[in-house]
């Protein structure tokens, strides 16, 4: 009886470490999404841009970053990676009037990185906000859903239509690791 | 006594001598700034107003008697260059390039970057000293510059270019700029080898204003704060003929480095300076990466990407889209997100990207370039050029290339690469009356071949040795990216990479070899603990 007892607890601790390994595994893969993009580096970013222009509901852009430039500055060389921010007032508005979750300020405004690869392909990586919104309660879930809706309409590219030109932010909201938001939140 | 003073004087100097020894500069140092020890200013043949280039170069011959009849051996002079072992002529004024395709018939724009004035026919003459421009090479004032349309020569007088565009380019100060020359610096090299093929970054990739004034991610040796080298700091001249041209490439140096001064073929390889086992670093790694050097070019390494800033480079141009027109039936221009040209209708369409892994091909050093009149194959893609060179063969190492891929008017009958006259305010000049047979017809008379009165469109490539740019040391491409399933090298023929491929047999062996060896242990192992039961068996 004994043994079966110590068979049963050793099994459930097993269970555990892997489902908990798994999960640790496949965090990663589901809080973050990368899709490629068949355009350069800078055509993607205009065009995901001009989406969000084109968006409504409150969208505009914050500004646009380098993360490599504080790089290059110290001798470092890394691929291009461009930081485009966008946010909504419509959808940021209750959740920055909420203590309860004011901290997902944190997360705004809401990114979404280009950038290449070594294998010379050009990436599009965003946040799976419908996954995190969930976390966080009826209000943060139900603007998030309205997010990843309109997140997904960001990507959205016609490769029938010209190339848009990159906006670039005319004050702040341009830099590398720091520069201050020049609209939207 | 005599003796003894001797030996002291001689300890005395040694003693002194031994600090100036370590002073001397290294590679690490940075090198010193170039000061003239003369004052061009106060030079009495140069406080005139000068009224043409040509004044200034006879101003320059007063003092530098030799120095024309130098440049008139150069390629930067004559375009021109023979191929020692085919005899061929190649050069700028005898191959075809993937951009501008040519210069026969297009001589008064192209002649923007000709050392010299005046050449815009087959009548200039390469024998009249005065037509040697100095100061493109030698302008220490940064204003002169020749525009497109002038056959070479400076800007005499405030004019409107681009022709239309209302913008207005104000007049060279020649007096100013003779009374300010200076050893080339890497604006005056850059001002044609960073703006080939129309636009800054074109044509080479690894070539652009950037360089100017580098970081030190962008280029270690240019590096603006840190090594501030020069073209010529490695394009070592002397007699003004420039060392390291493409068309002498050493592709694999062999052999320790080579100090300046010395007897030397081509100062401007990096084995010139690191020799070809350069790396120094714990005993086994260095020696597995110098083992690399066997077969890599240093470049393959410590290049990484090239057009490794915003300006980018050019990838591809498509003629056959030239001359299409906009919904309004006038000459179109489109930018693409970046602001660089993505299409034009005098030229067509354009593809530009930056950060660019380079393709990856053998290369002995050597390329061999398709000339005017040279028979093509249009159902496959022309070379343009071809870079020669393949496995097992002692001079050639894998090198990174930026390969330009585009399409240009061929004759379907005579079946060669058209010569077409492009540049122009005249009647027959392709940009400016977007009429492509008068423009062929135009070209190929001046080139003297003959035209079928057919054209059509054939897909080409020219591939471009990349050298420049060379990242930081700890920047270099890592192990991985080519030992790897993704590996930058897949694809190029007789190199074997552990990462990349695969023997059945070899990984057979190997497993059978780690399963023995598995075996093995746990036979001993067991035997062992028998022996062991036994024994306390026994003994019990």
């Amino acid at each position: 009886m004994r043994k079966l007892i110590a068979g049963i607890l050793i099994g459930l601790a097993a269970g555990i470490a892997l489902a908990v390994g798994a999960l640790w595994q496949l965090a990663g893969g589901l809080v973050f999404e990368e899709r490629e993009s068949p355009f350069t580096v800078e055509e993607t970013v205009a065009r995901i841009q001009h989406n969000v222009e084109a968006a409504g509901n409150g969208w505009s852009l914050s500004g646009l970053r380098y993360p490599t430039r504080p790089l290059e500055a110290e001798g470092i060389n890394a691929l291009p990676v461009m930081l485009i921010e966008a946010c909504s007032t419509k959808y940021s508005g209750p959740i920055l009037k909420d203590d309860k979750v004011r901290f997902l300020s944190l997360l705004m405004p809401c990114k979404v990185g280009v950038y290449k690869k070594n294998d010379g392909k050009v990436y599009i990586g965003i946040m799976n906000a419908g996954l995190i919104g969930g976390l966080f309660g009826p209000l943060v879930g139900e603007t998030m859903r309205h997010v990843v809706k309109d997140q997904e309409s960001f990507l959205v590219m016609d490769p029938a239509k010209p190339a848009p030109p990159l906006i670039l932010p005319k004050s702040g909201g341009e830099a590398g690791a720091a520069g201050g938001a020049a609209g939207g939140c | 006594m005599k003796l003894k003073r001797i030996m002291i004087a001689a300890g005395l100097l040694a003693a002194l001598c031994a600090p100036a020894a370590q002073a001397t500069p290294t590679l690490g140092d940075k090198l010193p700034a170039r000061k003239s020890t003369a004052d061009h200013g106060k030079f009495k043949e140069l406080q005139r107003d000068f009224k043409s280039g040509p004044e200034v170069t006879k101003a320059c011959l007063e003092c530098h008697n030799d120095a024309a009849e130098q440049v008139m051996h150069t390629k930067h002079w004559t375009w021109e260059v023979v191929d020692p072992k085919s005899g061929r002529k190649l050069g700028k004024k005898n191959i075809i390039n993937n951009f501008c395709t040519s210069t026969i018939s297009n001589e008064k724009d192209c002649m923007a970057c000709h050392a010299g004035y005046g050449w815009q026919d087959k009548s200039f003459d390469f024998a009249k000293q005065e037509n040697v421009d100095c100061l493109i090479c030698h302008d220490g004032t940064g204003t002169y510059r020749k525009l497109p349309g002038d056959a070479g020569h400076p800007i005499y007088e405030r004019k409107e270019f681009p022709h239309g565009s209302g913008k207005l380019v104000e007049a060279t100060d020649l007096k100013k700029v003779a009374q300010n020359v200076a050893l080339p610096s890497r604006a005056n090299c850059g001002s044609c080898h960073f703006f080939g093929a129309g636009g800054d970054g074109t044509k080479h990739g690894d070539l652009d204003s950037s360089l100017r004034n580098p970081a030190k991610y962008l280029d270690v040796h240019m590096d603006a704060k840190g090594l501030d080298f020069t073209c010529v700091s490695c394009h070592k001249t002397s007699a003004h003929q420039v060392a390291g041209s493409r068309y002498d490439l050493s592709a694999a140096r062999t052999g320790p480095a080579r100090p300046r001064g010395k007897a030397d073929d081509n100062p401007a390889s990096c084995q010139s300076c690191h020799g070809d086992k350069p790396h120094k670093e714990s005993l086994l790694h260095a020696e597995r990466l110098n083992a690399h050097t066997e077969t890599l070019a240093c470049q393959t390494c410590h290049i990484p990407e090239y057009a490794r800033n915003g300006i980018g480079t050019e990838q591809s141009w498509d003629w056959s889209t030239a001359t299409k027109m906009g919904p309004d039936g006038k000459p179109l221009f489109v930018k693409d997100s970046a602001g660089r040209r993505a299409f034009d209708s005098k030229k067509g369409d354009f593809a530009w990207d930056s950060w660019l892994i380079p393709e990856y091909r053998w290369f002995n050093g050597k390329l061999s370039y398709k000339t005017v009149g040279d028979t093509i194959d249009p159902a496959r893609t022309v070379e343009i050029n071809h870079p020669e060179g393949g496995p097992r063969e002692p001079g050639a190492r894998i090198w990174p290339f930026k390969v330009h891929r585009g399409k240009q008017a061929y004759d379907p009958e005579h079946k060669y690469l058209l010569v077409a006259h492009t540049a122009g305010e005249d009647h027959a000049a392709l940009w400016h009356n977007f009429d492509w047979p008068k423009a062929i017809e135009a070209g190929m008379r001046t080139a003297g071949l003959p035209w079928s009165g057919k054209y059509g469109f054939v897909a080409t490539e020219m591939s471009w040795p990349i050298t420049h740019m060379v990242a930081p040391k700890s920047e270099a491409v890592g192990c991985a990216q080519c030992h790897g399933a993704e590996s930058r090298l897949k694809g190029v023929a007789g190199v074997w990479l552990p990462g990349l491929h695969k023997n059945d047999w070899l990984d057979l062996a190997g497993w059978s070899a780690a399963l023995l060896a598995l075996l093995g242990v746990l036979i001993h192992g067991s035997v062992r603990i028998c022996v062991l039961c036994r024994k306390t068996r026994k003994a019990s």
